[in-house]
């Protein structure tokens, strides 16, 4: 476990005062809260901000804390013996429930229930508090269902009462009709309960891989196809690629690009289904060979057409 | 270390969550999200606790909420408003990029 240097996280001083510490974490809150900020880490930042924030703004765990931090400096391997708090008094428990999924080891194991096992050993059961996770699916999963290995840190505490992060890898199925934005909940494989209390639940939030080729909207997917100056003209059954395998749709006779056809129910599926909705493009031929300027010329001579005419240009 | 059996879970929506579920889940208590519910900032504010069922939608929103309450000592309805601009701001880029491979 490395030593963690909340001084430096939050880029105060040590002698800092607690309105400094306060000001530099709002500054920091402002760029990193994952909610409005555009940083590529913001999650992994505003975690450590936030406990930095919580030991530094509480004087009994910063006391502490600065007692520890004479002797080691940050990324320095560090292990805390059992009694490292001794005589610092904490009002209540050293934690918040909600803190230890969210905080770093080195967090949990310094002000962790667990990592002050041994003192007061309370005889009450607990709980796991529920935990939460994005996962990543491709828009086809969501038509047909799937199956995706996940890896997730789960917080571990052994025998000497340490938290340790350890990989849990779960095999999930991702049911048929997931939306962006939906949560799939697993019962009990949230954090481990205590004193024999029941594991809280995992809670999966559905995203999917940005593909060029969809734009989801709820269960609707947007989708363009390219088709050909004579198919949009006369009319043609074409088959194209969709999230949900090939389908032939019939182009009308007369269209022109940008023109949008629905078809029913082949959005993502669910009690009310969502439609795919098709935009036409239309991709005109290269004029590259004598032939194909010989049909253009011909096109040019015969035809008499203006699509200037109608805008005044 | 691989866990053979796969996990099966429950959707959020078709299943949905009850008051106990939804506090726990955001690591609130019950007391704060009848708060926010009473005073509109979160559901659609029905007056029946025990007819309250909260969605995935739901969800996401308190969790927000909360974030924006605690890391900013933000008041709830500051919170709310953020997370409603918040909202609103990912359902026209949504609707922009839908667009956009419309007129493109």
């Amino acid at each position: 476990m490395e030593f963690k240097d909340y001084y430096q996280v939050l880029g105060v001083a040590k002698a800092a005062t607690a309105d400094e510490v306060k000001k530099a974490y709002r500054k920091l809150a402002r760029q990193f809260h994952p909610d409005v900020s555009k940083e590529p880490d913001a999650e992994r930042r505003m975690q450590e901000i936030n406990e930095a924030k919580a030991v530094l703004s509480d004087p009994e765990k910063r006391l502490a804390y600065d007692q520890l931090a004479e002797q080691h400096h940050a990324g320095q391997d560090f292990q805390p013996s059992p009694e490292w708090d001794a005589g610092f008094e904490y009002r209540g428990r050293g934690f918040e429930e909600a803190d230890l999924g969210e905080f770093s080891d080195f967090f949990a194991n310094l002000f962790g229930q667990s990592g002050r096992g041994g003192r007061g050993g309370r005889d009450y059961q607990m709980r796991g508090e529920d935990r939460h996770a994005k996962v990543v699916i491709d828009l086809e999963d969501a038509y047909h269902g799937a199956v995706r290995a996940m890896t997730l840190q789960v917080p571990q505490v052994d025998a000497q009462g340490r938290v340790a992060s350890r990989a849990h890898t779960l095999n999930v199925r991702i049911p048929k009709g997931v939306k962006a934005g939906q949560h799939i909940r697993l019962s009990g494989q949230g954090s481990p309960g205590v004193g024999g209390g029941p594991a809280g639940d995992l809670f999966l939030e559905i995203h999917f891989t940005p593909d060029p080729r969809y734009q989801i909207e709820g269960r609707d997917i947007h989708q363009k196809v390219p088709v050909t100056p004579w198919e949009a003209a006369l009319g043609a059954s074409i088959e194209t690629s969709t999230p949900s395998g090939v389908v032939k749709v019939k182009v009308p006779a007369g269209s022109q690009s940008g023109r949008r056809l629905r078809l029913k129910g082949r959005g993502i599926p669910g009690a009310e289904p969502g439609d795919l909705y098709i935009t036409l493009e239309v991709v005109l031929p290269p004029a590259n060979t004598d032939k194909a300027r010989e049909l253009y010329e011909t096109m040019a001579r015969e035809l008499a057409f203006d699509p200037r005419q109608r805008t005044g240009g | 270390m691989t866990q053979q059996n796969i996990a099966s879970g429950e959707l959020v929506d078709e299943a949905t969550l009850t008051l106990d579920e939804l506090a726990r889940a955001c690591s609130v208590e019950t007391n704060w999200v009848i708060e926010r519910i009473e005073s509109g900032l979160l559901a659609d504010g029905s007056p029946y606790v025990a007819s309250w069922r909260f969605t995935s939608h739901d969800l996401t929103r308190a969790r927000r909420m909360y974030r924006l309450e605690r890391d900013f000592e933000a008041a709830p309805e500051l919170a709310a408003l953020a997370t409603d601009l918040i909202e609103e701001n990912q359902r026209l880029k949504s609707r922009l990029r839908a667009a956009e491979l419309r007129d493109t």
